[in-house]
Formats: structure tokens, sequence, C-alpha cells
């Protein structure tokens, strides 16, 4: 177990370590420089632009830049924010907690969807139930994202039903505790539902596909011959059967829906990762951009690792395979 | 009379490596030694996983030898390296068990049998196909089938397409892996023949690869039994067949024995 | 109908429609830039074949759009100008494929007619959609050769050497792979120019576009070409003195035809949805080139949004194509297992 638990630690410490690089090896490759264009920032003075290039050591070559900002990054520094002038963590603590928020809530409840409903068509593979549903997936399917943001949005500015913008109404601080949670959740169907809506008709599928390939399987054949139950058959049997595709799908869920809501967040100005982000690209904030990619690996690392951690629970053969080791 | 090949002390082992974790070595061929006279054939006998098969790819240099010596041609084929080893390839071809495999199905007959002029370069277009078309009537087959595809043909006669294309390079020694399992026995017998017929037309050797002892009988002229990489038992078909002293050889004699289909193809 | 004759069908459905945006110019009535200062957000045209005294026209025709005074967005219908439609008229010039000048249109009037209304400059929709539409496919179309292309080099090159180089290849794959890929997107796009020309612009997006997906075809890739190399067909090669390259070219290459095809049909509109969002978002092909994703910059204004429901079209535009292409590819991934799981998980 330890073994296993620390090869998969390994493995997600390199990936970020490697991203890290990457990113930074972007941030030099890149044509330009930072302060050539905070020099036409009049918020920033003259000192403090050449106390942040003696700072940030932006003419010493790219391998010490990096130490520095590694070792920095260990003491949870993750650099300073140009435009905000202030150090970027704090604010991109703020911002992730937002996007976790919605991504979490996202991720569950397409997640309670994809399972029942997956397992239901697998079921009924074939006959008009399946075929509608994969009717109405395929539908959700070409609908492109953007265009689907915009028409959830359209629909809410025109019927009045939602608030259409931020995470919390005016006012939110005087709120009670019931008020508060009130308005979160109104505030949030926007944005899940796009989310959910986007990640839902893959997933969808997948589901189908794997309990629908476990349900083929002779030994459930041989089950179903034995007289069980249909709804044991399917949720004891098949389901477990299908467990090792569909926690792959978990890790790549994640990471759609953590892309998918950058553009959700803009859309319904969430103030997420995606918004900041976006600004640091446009006003170049170096930090920022650098900072909010790794903390976006960050979290879709850290799903796959207890994706993984769930695949060495449900499956039987890697743990076994473990032990071995 | 100076043999074609002579194999010494061959050993293959296998390390199954992956990054950060201990090589566990598994010895396939365990210092074999034989050696092969122009026209005869040596049969390799062995149940699955005796390491015959992999003999059969040190041989036809398809993977690289841990130790020993392999005679071919004048020098040790087993020292040479990747690309010096091309030159001499070509001398001593493989045909494989499973003939379904070993055609590209994209390619039409023709194209495959002439592949291995086309490898070679510097023969035109037309020569290609009409050595195809000689290549291919010497295995039994007619012109007619040049622009067939793989999958349009039966087993027999796929095997026969395999043969027609190790030998357009006229080899001098050909290397039969298990050549006639994956075939019907009907179809056995006349693979069987047609190989017998090349050997005499062409003054083959053959080192013929099998589990079937009855077969290997009836094809060879010296058996040698194999049993965990090791050669066990080695001599003229007459002294094994009498006279079986290793365990193996006659399990694998009952084995045949119990066999009466190959009885029945042997009979013939 | 077999599994041939459908994928025939989607091609030629697929071709009409791609050739249809290629030759915008001619189904387009105007020129995408061409500003009517007289007509901005101009509500789409109906086009009519029953006038009010209920007499039938067999030629289509429009009424005149009319702003009301003392308002610069809100117009009238004047039933009494009616303005017929024409056909195969002269107007705007255009080049066909960049190429063939031509000022050939399908249709045409006295009076503009905008049949999906104009935007804040007066500017026809339904030239900018037509014309945008070339922009985005493109992206879309070039950036998906490109990241194949170095999806079958580098899984190419993994699966035929093996060994080490292997080894690093496919981590920096999976490095690639863990990122969400919107965000390396950004990434990459963050650290180069922000203010450059549009086809500069453009070319910027599709390379961004283009370097960022390249990891899950070379995985793919890589799986056939090491199950290709322990094929008895490319031993039998080996065995009468092929060389590496000539297996490649001749063996196993050809077998990652239909893999590669495959996705292709999944990351073309995969990559014109990636042009859209940073079109949309400001960091793709700026204005005054059109695409489908800056077409739709407008409505991140809440007026806009609120009041001009046909600026919302452009997002629709996408659709056919969409379906075009995900009938493709379920058609072309055929009824192999393994690719299954990969092309789906790829449209994730």
């Amino acid at each position: 177990m330890m073994r296993f638990l620390l090869r998969r630690l390994g493995h997600a410490a390199f990936l970020l370590l490697g991203v890290s690089v990457l990113a930074f090896a972007f941030s030099t490759l890149a044509p330009g420089n930072y302060f050539d264009e905070m020099r036409l920032n009049p918020q920033i003075s003259a000192e403090r632009l050449s106390a942040l290039r003696a700072d940030y050591q932006v003419d010493r070559p790219m391998a010490v830049r990096y130490a520095r900002w590694a070792v920095a990054l260990l003491h949870g520094d993750l650099g300073f924010s140009f435009a905000y002038n202030t150090p970027v963590a704090p604010m991109l603590w703020t911002r992730a907690r937002n996007t976790l928020l919605l991504t979490g809530t996202a991720t569950v409840l397409v997640w309670m969807l994809a399972l029942p409903l997956g397992v239901w068509s697998a079921e009924k593979r074939g006959r008009p139930a399946d075929v509608a549903l994969s009717w109405a997936t395929a539908v959700l399917l070409i609908v492109p994202d953007l265009a689907l943001a915009l028409g959830l949005l359209v629909l809410a500015v025109r019927s009045g039903w939602l608030p259409t913008g931020g995470m919390v109404s005016v006012g939110f601080d005087g709120f009670s505790a019931g008020q508060k949670i009130r308005d979160l959740v109104l505030h949030l169907v926007l944005p899940v539902t796009v989310l959910v809506a986007s990640a839902l008709p893959v997933l969808l599928r997948h589901v189908r596909a794997a309990v629908a390939e476990a349900l083929e399987a002779s030994f459930l054949r041989a089950a179903e011959g034995h007289g069980i139950s249909r709804r044991r058959l399917l949720y004891r049997y098949a389901l477990p059967a299908a467990a090792h595709p569909l926690i792959a799908l978990f890790g790549f869920s994640l990471g759609a829906l953590l892309s998918g809501s950058l553009l959700a967040e803009v859309v319904m100005s969430w103030p997420g990762l995606g918004p900041f982000l976006l600004e640091g690209i446009l006003a170049r904030d170096l930090y920022v951009v650098i900072g909010g990619v790794l903390l976006s690996t960050l979290f879709l690392v850290a799903g796959n690792f207890a994706a993984d951690l769930l695949l060495y629970w449900a499956d039987p053969r890697i743990r076994a395979e473990a032990a071995e080791r | 009379m100076e043999p074609v090949i002579r194999v010494e002390n061959l050993v293959k082992r296998y390390a199954s490596r992956e990054l950060g974790r201990r090589a566990a070595a598994f010895t396939a061929v365990d210092s074999v030694s034989f050696s092969i006279l122009p026209g005869s054939t040596l049969a390799l006998v062995g149940e699955s996983g005796s390491g015959k098969s992999s003999v059969a790819l040190c041989l036809a240099c398809l993977e690289p030898v841990t130790s020993g010596q392999i005679w071919f041609d004048g020098r040790d084929v087993a020292a040479l390296s990747e690309r010096e080893s091309r030159a001499v390839r070509p001398k001593l071809q493989i045909v494989f068990q499973d003939p379904a495999t070993s055609l590209n199905p994209r390619w039409t007959v023709g194209e495959i049998v002439a592949e291995p002029l086309l490898v070679k370069g510097r023969v035109a277009n037309r020569e290609r196909r009409e050595r195809a078309a000689q290549g291919l009537e010497r295995v039994g087959l007619g012109a007619e089938y040049l622009e067939r595809r793989p999958a349009e043909l039966s087993g027999g006669q796929r095997q026969r397409v395999a043969i027609a294309r190790a030998l357009i390079l006229e080899p001098k020694l050909l290397i039969l892996d298990e050549v006639l399992s994956a075939l019907d026995c009907s179809i056995q017998g006349q693979i069987a023949n047609l190989l017998v017929e090349l050997q005499r037309a062409l003054g083959l050797a053959y080192l013929f690869i099998t589990h079937d002892l009855r077969m290997a009988a009836h094809l060879a002229d010296e058996i040698a039994v194999m049993s965990r990489g090791k050669i066990v038992e080695q001599g003229a078909v007459e002294t094994i067949l009498r006279g079986a002293r290793c365990a193996e050889t006659q399990n694998l004699l009952g084995a045949s024995l119990v066999d009466r289909e190959t009885e029945a193809v042997r009979e013939r | 109908m077999s599994t041939r004759s459908r994928l025939i069908i989607c091609v030629l459905v697929l071709g009409a429609l791609h050739l249809g945006v290629a030759c915008a110019g001619f189904f387009a009535p105007y020129d995408p830039a061409t500003q009517d200062r007289e007509h901005p957000y101009a509500p789409p045209m109906w086009l009519h074949f029953l006038d009010a005294h209920r007499g039938i026209h067999l030629r289509p025709f429009a009424y005149a759009q009319e702003s009301q005074t003392g308002s610069f967005d809100e117009y009238e219908e004047n039933r009494a100008r009616v303005i017929p439609v024409r056909f195969f008229v002269s107007g705007a010039p255009y080049r066909v494929l960049g190429v063939l000048p031509l000022r050939l249109h399908l249709f045409g009037a006295d009076v503009p007619v905008y049949l999906l209304g104009t935007d804040g400059y007066g500017r026809d929709l339904l030239s900018r959609i037509l014309f945008g539409g070339q922009v985005s496919l493109l992206a879309g179309l070039i950036g998906a050769g490109l990241t194949l292309s170095i999806g079958l080099c580098i899984g190419a090159a993994a699966g035929f050497w093996g060994g080490w180089k292997d080894e690093v290849l496919m981590r920096v794959a999976e490095l690639f792979l863990a990122l969400p890929w919107i965000y390396l997107l950004f990434a990459m796009r963050a650290f180069l120019p922000l203010a450059v020309p549009p086809v500069k612009a453009f070319l910027l997006v599709v390379v961004v576009i283009g370097a960022v997906g390249w990891a899950r075809p070379a995985r793919m890739v890589r799986g056939i070409v090491l199950s290709a190399k322990e094929r008895n067909f490319v031993r039998a090669a080996r065995g009468f003195g092929a060389t590496g390259g000539y297996l490649l070219r001749r063996h196993i290459l050809p077998e990652t035809a239909n893999v590669v095809l495959t996705q292709a049909a999944v990351l073309v509109p995969q990559f014109v949805l990636a042009e859209m969002t940073l079109s949309f978002l400001g960091l793709g092909v700026p204005e005054p080139l059109p695409s489908w994703g800056n077409l739709l910059a407008s409505l991140q204004h809440y007026n806009v949004l609120v009041s001009y429901w046909w600026m919302y079209l452009p997002a629709l535009a996408m659709v056919p194509f969409f379906l075009g292409y995900l009938v493709l590819a379920s058609l072309l991934q055929g009824s192999s297992r393994a690719t299954k799981i990969e092309v789906a998980s790829a449209g994730v």
C-alpha cells in the first residue's frame, strides 16, 4: 500500500515539477519583457520598477530565476502581481476556492447524473429509451459550450429567474446564514448547469459503454442465469466490473470540468481562476499566469491521485500487484 | 561436407527490464549447439515454451544473441551489428507459424511475394512482377493470384505465399517456425510435400521447428529435442523414434501417437 | 445502409458545408468589413412572398427598415417600400479561396438587405458569419493537421525506437495530458505578443492550438506502432534486410491511418471551438477580421446580450459542422473497442 501510494505521489510531484518548468520555459522563450510593458504603467514608479527588476533578477539566466521562484514557492510564495501591486498567493487562493466550489459542485452533480443514467441506458441498450437518451446526449454534444453558456445567460437575463453575474448579491455580508446559502446556491445554478451540460454527454456515453461491456461478459451472463435480481446484478456486479475504466474517466472528467469552468466563469463573471487568469494574461502579469496554471494543474493532479486511491480500493488486481512488489 | 550453419553454445536471455525495478532474467535458450548440412533438414522438437522459437529468431538475426556463435556463410552472424546483419539476412529466411499475420493484409499477393526485391532495390517493377509470378508458380499457385489479397486466400494458400516470399531471394537455409501447426490436417500434408519437393529441387537446408514429433520424423533427417532451453536428445530420426531415452521425448512421442489425425498424415 | 455508404454521405455533406464557407464571398451579399452607419444593430429582415394586398410574388422581397426618429437602434418596417431580392447580381469584389477575383453574389438588392441583421457598426451579420467561418474552420483544420503531424512523428518515434527515448517522450506527453488543456492554451498564448496584426494573430492562434493537443494522438500512434512492430510481416521484412525507414513507411505508418483519420474528425471541431474560445476572450483573431469567436465577443456587453438576440446567431453556426464531424468520427472509429474509448475521451 505504502509503495503504491509513494509511487503515485512521486508521479504527481513529477508532473507538477514538469508543468512549472514548462510554464517558466514558455515565459523565457516569449519575446519581450514584462517590465518593458510595465514602464508604460503609471501606477508603478521608476524606483519600484528597478527594485522589482533587481528583485526578480530578470537579466539572470532562466535556471537561476526558476530556482529562486521554486524555493519561494515551497514557502507558499507564488511571486508578485505587477498589476495588483500585491503578492499573488492570497488573491490566487480566494479565486481558487471559488473555482473549486464551482467545479466541485459540478463534478458531484455530473457523476450523480451520469452513473444512474448510464447504467439505466446500458440495461436498456438498443431499446427505444436508450436510443432516445443517446439522441439527447448527441444534441448536447454538438452544441458548443460557448453557445450553451451564452444561450443560458440570455435565457436567465430575459426571464429574470436567476441572478446572472458574480457569486453573491449586493449586500451579501448583511444576510443571515440561511439567506447567504440560498443566495450562493442561486448564483451557482447557471454556471454549474453549463458545466454539467457540457461534461454530461461524454461521461454518459462512457458509463453506458463500460457497463454494457461488463453486462456482455460471460460471468455476468452466468449470474443472470442464476436468477439474481436485475437491480443487484446491475449495481453489485456490473458496476464494480466496470469500475476500472470509470475511475480512469473520473480523472479525465476533472480536467474537462476544470477547462470548461474557465469559460463558464468568464461568461457568467464568476470570480474564479478563469477571469483572474484572463486578466493576468491581458496585463502580462507573469506570476499570476504561472501561479494560475500551476494551481489548476495541482487540482487536476490531486484529483487524479484521488482516482488512483479509489482504483486501489476498488480493483483487487491492483492491490495484488502492489502487494507483490 | 561443410555445414550450412553451425550453432555453438547459443544462449538467449530475456531481461524483463522496467525503469527503476530489479531486472529478472529469463533464460530461453541455454547453450544450444547444432549444425545443418546443405540439402538436409534438422527438426527442432519441443513443447511450447521450450525455447525453440527463440532459437529461430536468433538464427534469423531478429533477436540479439546473449552469447555463443552462429557460423553462417563463413562468419559469426551473432557478432554482427544490426546494420551489418542486413546483408546476411536474405540468405537465411524464416517462415512463421501463422500465415494470417505474416502477410500484410493491405498488400496484394504479388506485392508481398516481390517485397524482398523491393527492399533489396534496383529491381525494375516489371522484373519484380515476373519474378513474383515465377515464385508463386514454384509453390503451386498460378499468376492469377498476383492481384489477390491475403484475406481472399485459404490458410494453406497463404502459407504457400509466405514460402514463395521466403524463397525469392534464393536463400541457403529456410527456418520453418511451426509452419504447419496453424493449418488443417489435410493441408498440412500438402504443404509438407511441397517443402520436400522444394528441398529436392533447390538443395535447401531446413531448420524445421515443431512440437509434433511425427511430422518431424516425416520431414527431417535429424531430430533435436528441446526442453527448457536445452537440447536433451539429438540424433538420426530412426534412433530417436526407436529408443527415446529422455522422458521429454517419450512424452512428445506419446502426445503424437494420441493424435490420430497426424498419424494419418504420416501414412500418406 | 452499409457503413461505407454512410461514410460517403457524411463526407459529402461535410464537404458541401465546407465548400459553402470556402465560397463565402458568393453566398454573402456584402463585404464583411463594409459598415453601414445608418443601420447599426438592425434586426434580421424577413423575406416575403405575400404582400400587404395578398398578392403573391414569385420573387422574394423584403420591406425596408427605417430607423425611428430619436432612436439609434430601433427600426420600423416600411410596408410601402418593397425591396425585391435579385439573384446572381454583381456586388462587392471578393476572391474565391483567396485567389480567383469575382464580383458575383448569390443575391442582392438595390437597398441593403440584412437577412440576419447587423452589428453595432452596421455590418451584415450573414456575411460576417460566412467569412468568419473561413477563419475559424481554417484555424481548426490547420491546427488539427499540425497536432496530428506532431503526434504522428513523436508517437512513431517513441514506439519504434523504444527504450529510454520512448520513456522520455511519453513522460513529456503525460505532462501535456496532465494540464487542463484550456489552461495550457492560455499559458502558451499568455507569453506571446498580444497586439499583433490579424493575419499574424491568426497564425499565432493556430500554432498555439496545434502545439497543445499532440500528446493524445502521440500516445495512440505509439500504441499502434508498438503492436505493428511485433507483427510477423514486419519481422519477415526485417528478415530480408529492410531498414527502419522502410518498415515505418511501408508497413507501420499505414496501420495508423485509421486512428489518425478518426482523431482528425475529433480534433477539428475541438480546435474550432478552441479558436472560438480564444477569440471570444480577446486572445485570438482580432477585429476587423471576423471569426466565429470574436463575432460573439460583443455579447460580453450586457446591453448587447439583452437587446439584440440575433447577435447570438454566430454561436449556432458551428452546430451543423459539429454534427457532421461527430457522425464522421463515430463512423470512422468503426468496431475497434480500444480506440473507441480513447476517441470518446478525447472529446472530454
